[in-house]
């Protein structure tokens, strides 16, 4: 499997560059600018390309677009320290098939590259870090509801109407009937009436 | 007639002359000391009842006349001197020894005496060349006196009195300009003394001198103030006078008014039941006259018929001719043929004298016709002749009053003319003024104008500027910002994990420490700026920062987001710290169960909302108040970028919208 590596950190670049090679793969070539990625990708047409983001010239999310719009086979796999949603979400429209933060690489760079092997794709797992806040107590049920659903939960302990709590929250009445069904499946709770309100008046402290 | 009422008018101011002397007391202008306690033989002859009856007055007088100039006693002379003076005039007796002795006086004694005190000596001898028919000498003797100081009531009184008589000399001698001068001055020294009785002669003078003039209105209108004046005093008598001169004015002006004032003069006087035989007389002449032209004969007769006896009784020449007259006109009217003309003849010089024209016109009439029945063509002739005369005279006094006429009229129109031309004048300058001043405005307007205007676009100007350095020192921030926040996020980021990879065989807390600086920084690089911003976009970020809300402040906040990235980048980074300052400001103060965040555009603008729940604020007070940094920033924010925000507040929470009008 031949893999390209493009990094303006020569010392990141090195690194990345003896981790993948430690882990039997071939680096075809290497370069510290999105511009001559993209070059010696449409070059060579390695298997994989391991692209920092943040590079002079085209950035990594640039050259993945372009890799996608020549429809090239070379598979991106991004090696970051942009930690945010938005811009993983931004590279997966361009149909990347890893994305790594650079913190974590000596621990995930290989089983990235293996899944990649396979033609499946690899997200890091401490991505999902960034949207959880640390606050929040694990052993409490209510942790596992998304934020809307915990207001929504809270808001029905103070005995609002989903009319009530739909103009409270700024959202559609139909939203909010949603959320308590959903609410309810992920709780587990019996389908009978009023059953999320008996939970929530029983488990939520009145603020 | 005229002639002979003004006559009735010198004597009583004569009296008057006296009347006045002893009222001076009651004057509150000048007040006269009081008369000093007389000797016997001084008040004796200081009486006019003894003057009249006893024939030994005057040589009791001369007694003690000389017995004072002996003593050099002059003041006292003087005094007594003044008294047997106007007793005399009173009585027109200018007899030769007394005469003397005024002379004497007023050549040896006079200058010892103050001049005041000595004016007798000049109205004396002035009535006395006045009853001479020496008219000239009069006005000399009357002119001493009017050299006199007016400076208290005396000398003001003794001037107009010499005015007055001076008048009435100018009147007689047909000088009526001269008169009416003289009549003025009389007028301003009663008046400043306020004497009625004086003013009503002066009215009364005035009536004579415009009758002879010819003025018809001004006569009447000072007849008429006569008689008011002395009805203000209760000088019943001489309200008669006036009337009876009023009438004179009409008869002499032959105005048709003279028998309703006959009528009702005549009435009043008979209601009055007043006593006095001339009055009476003088009125019910004028009323047979009056009723022999109504052809009222036997009222006439009866009338007559009373009065026979008075005018008998007064044995009067001047009442009695008078009468004679009245009688004449009486017989004629009842018989044509009546011929008996003797007391008619004699009246004749008199009425010519009184300026009777239309009697004396009527009897030469009868006359001649007289004469021409009984063929006595030579008196027929010489009647005629005179009846010429007459009418030359008639027609004299008419023409005089056209004239007078004319005058006033020319006058008027003379006056309305000039009135006009002055209006004119005036208009055409309020015209130049006003036009002036409006053009003197609308320069002004001009001016101010330019200067607003100036003003205006220099304020645009600064203004236009200051937002260009508030975009640009936004701009620069956020440059900066990014600058920070990329070096932190690549170089130190990039430091600390290669010092993480140098380490040889995992040292588990050291590469915890770098992880947790590592995500130090990248917090820290975020909030400066959002990452990636221009690659992101707006719509993404503000997702992002939704999330993060959401997750780090446990804060719900829903975003509707309807925007194709119709603005520049670096705009919509502006619009982006926006919406976090609000977020933020949500966070801290608003209280609020939610947020929604809104963007949408149509084809010609952009809006942005940002609402909460919470409880809201005073928007304008926050606004002048020292905290609202933030809520500037969103106000600057917005204009820098075209844009305007609104800030709506209240109980129910707050609503900042912004409109950017697309370019």
């Amino acid at each position: 499997m031949k893999i390209l590596i493009a990094d303006d950190h020569p010392f990141t670049l090195q690194g990345t560059k003896s981790f993948v090679e430690s882990y039997g793969y071939k680096v075809i070539d290497t370069c510290s600018n999105g511009i001559s990625a993209f070059n010696l990708i449409a070059l060579h047409s390695p298997d994989v390309a391991i692209l920092d983001i943040n590079m002079p010239g085209l950035d990594g999310l640039d050259v993945a677009k372009k890799v996608q719009e020549s429809k090239l086979k070379t598979k991106v796999i991004l090696l970051t320290m942009h930690k945010e949603m938005t811009i993983f979400k931004k590279a997966s429209e361009y149909g990347i098939y890893g994305y790594i933060l650079k913190e974590h690489a000596h621990t995930e760079l290989e089983k990235c590259l293996a899944e990649v092997k396979k033609g499946k794709r690899y997200v890091s797992e401490f991505l999902i870090d960034d949207l959880i806040s640390d606050k929040i107590d694990a052993t409490n049920e209510l942790s596992r509801l998304t934020l809307s659903e915990r207001k929504i939960v809270e808001l029905i302990a103070q005995q609002k109407t989903s009319k009530q709590i739909a103009e409270l929250l700024f959202l559609s009445e139909r939203t909010v009937e949603g959320h308590r069904s959903n609410i309810i499946e992920k709780l587990g709770l019996v389908k009978e009436k009023n059953t999320l309100l008996k939970w929530a008046i029983q488990n939520v402290e009145p603020k | 007639m005229n002639k002979k009422i003004g006559q009735i008018l010198l004597l009583l101011t004569l009296i008057g002359f006296f009347g006045c002397g002893e009222k001076k007391e009651n004057e509150v202008v000048f007040v006269k000391e009081e008369p000093v306690k007389e000797e016997p033989t001084k008040a004796w002859l200081h009486k006019v009842e003894n003057y009249k009856g006893n024939k030994n007055y005057l040589s009791v007088f001369y007694k003690y006349y000389n017995q004072e100039i002996k003593k050099e006693n002059y003041s006292n002379a003087a005094d007594i001197l003044g008294i047997v003076c106007v007793f005399l005039a009173d009585s027109y007796d200018f007899n030769e020894p007394f005469m003397a002795t005024i002379k004497e006086f007023d050549t040896k004694y006079r200058k010892e005496v103050p001049a005041l005190k000595t004016t007798f000596v000049d109205a004396y001898l002035a009535n006395y060349y006045f009853d001479k028919s020496n008219l000239k000498k009069a006005s000399e003797y009357f002119n001493n006196i009017t050299l006199l100081e007016p400076n208290d009531y005396n000398s003001c009184y003794n001037r107009a009195r010499a005015h007055y008589d001076l008048s009435y000399i100018h009147y007689i001698m047909g000088k009526q300009n001269l008169s009416l001068a003289a009549n003025q001055k009389s007028f301003e020294y009663f008046s400043k003394i306020n004497n009625p009785k004086g003013l009503a002669f002066v009215y009364s003078n005035y009536a004579n001198i415009y009758t002879a003039i010819g003025d018809k209105k001004r006569a009447i209108e000072n007849a008429d103030k006569a008689i008011k004046a002395y009805k203000s005093i209760d000088n019943i008598y001489n309200v008669y006078i006036g009337l009876i001169n009023k009438i004179s004015i009409y008869d002499f002006l032959n105005d048709s008014r003279k028998e309703t004032l006959i009528d009702s003069t005549y009435q009043a006087f008979i209601d009055s039941k007043d006593e006095s035989k001339i009055l009476k007389i003088k009125l019910f002449d004028f009323k047979v006259e009056n009723l022999v032209h109504q052809n009222k004969l036997n009222d006439a007769k009866k009338i007559l018929d009373e009065l026979k006896p008075l005018v008998e009784e007064i044995d009067s020449d001047d009442l009695t001719q008078e009468y004679k007259i009245t009688l004449a006109q009486y017989e004629i009217k009842k018989n044509p043929n009546y011929s008996d003309f003797e007391g008619v003849k004699k009246a004749l010089p008199t009425l010519i004298t009184n300026q009777q024209y239309e009697k004396v016109n009527m009897f030469y009439g009868l006359l001649k016709k007289n004469a021409i029945q009984n063929n006595d063509f030579k008196n027929a002739l010489h009647y005629e002749t005179e009846l010429q005369i007459i009418a030359d005279s008639i027609g004299n006094i008419a023409s005089r009053g056209k004239i007078a006429e004319l005058e006033a009229i020319y006058q008027t129109e003379k006056k309305s003319q000039e009135i006009a031309i002055q209006k004119t004048t005036i208009l055409n300058k309020n015209t130049t003024i006003a036009l002036l001043a409006s053009l003197f405005f609308g320069l002004f307007l001009i001016v101010v104008i330019y200067i607003v205007k100036q003003k205006q676009k220099k304020l645009k100007l600064e203004k236009q500027n200051a937002q260009q350095y508030t975009k640009q020192l936004l701009e620069k921030t956020e440059e900066e910002r990014k600058r920070i926040a990329s070096d932190l996020h690549d170089s130190v980021s990039h430091e600390l994990l290669s010092l993480k990879n140098s380490f040889e065989e995992k040292s588990n807390i050291a590469n915890t420490k770098i992880d947790s600086i590592i995500n130090d920084i990248r917090i820290i690089s975020r909030n400066l700026h959002p990452i990636m911003f221009d690659k992101i976009g707006l719509k993404g970020s503000v997702e992002q920062l939704v999330e993060r809300t959401q997750s780090v402040n446990d804060f719900m906040v829903t975003a509707e987001l309807d925007y194709n990235e119709s603005l520049s980048t670096s705009d919509e980074l502006q619009l982006y710290r926006i919406i976090q300052e609000s977020l933020s400001n949500i966070i801290k103060y608003a209280n609020a169960v939610a947020a929604k965040i809104t963007i949408s555009e149509n084809n010609n603008s952009i809006f942005v909302e940002i609402k909460d729940n919470g409880k809201g604020f005073n928007v304008t007070e926050t606004l002048n108040g020292k905290n609202a940094f933030g809520l500037h920033n969103i106000i600057e924010r917005s204009r820098a970028i075209g844009g305007e925000a609104k800030i709506v507040s209240d109980k129910n929470g707050t609503v900042v919208t912004i409109e950017i009008k697309k370019q």
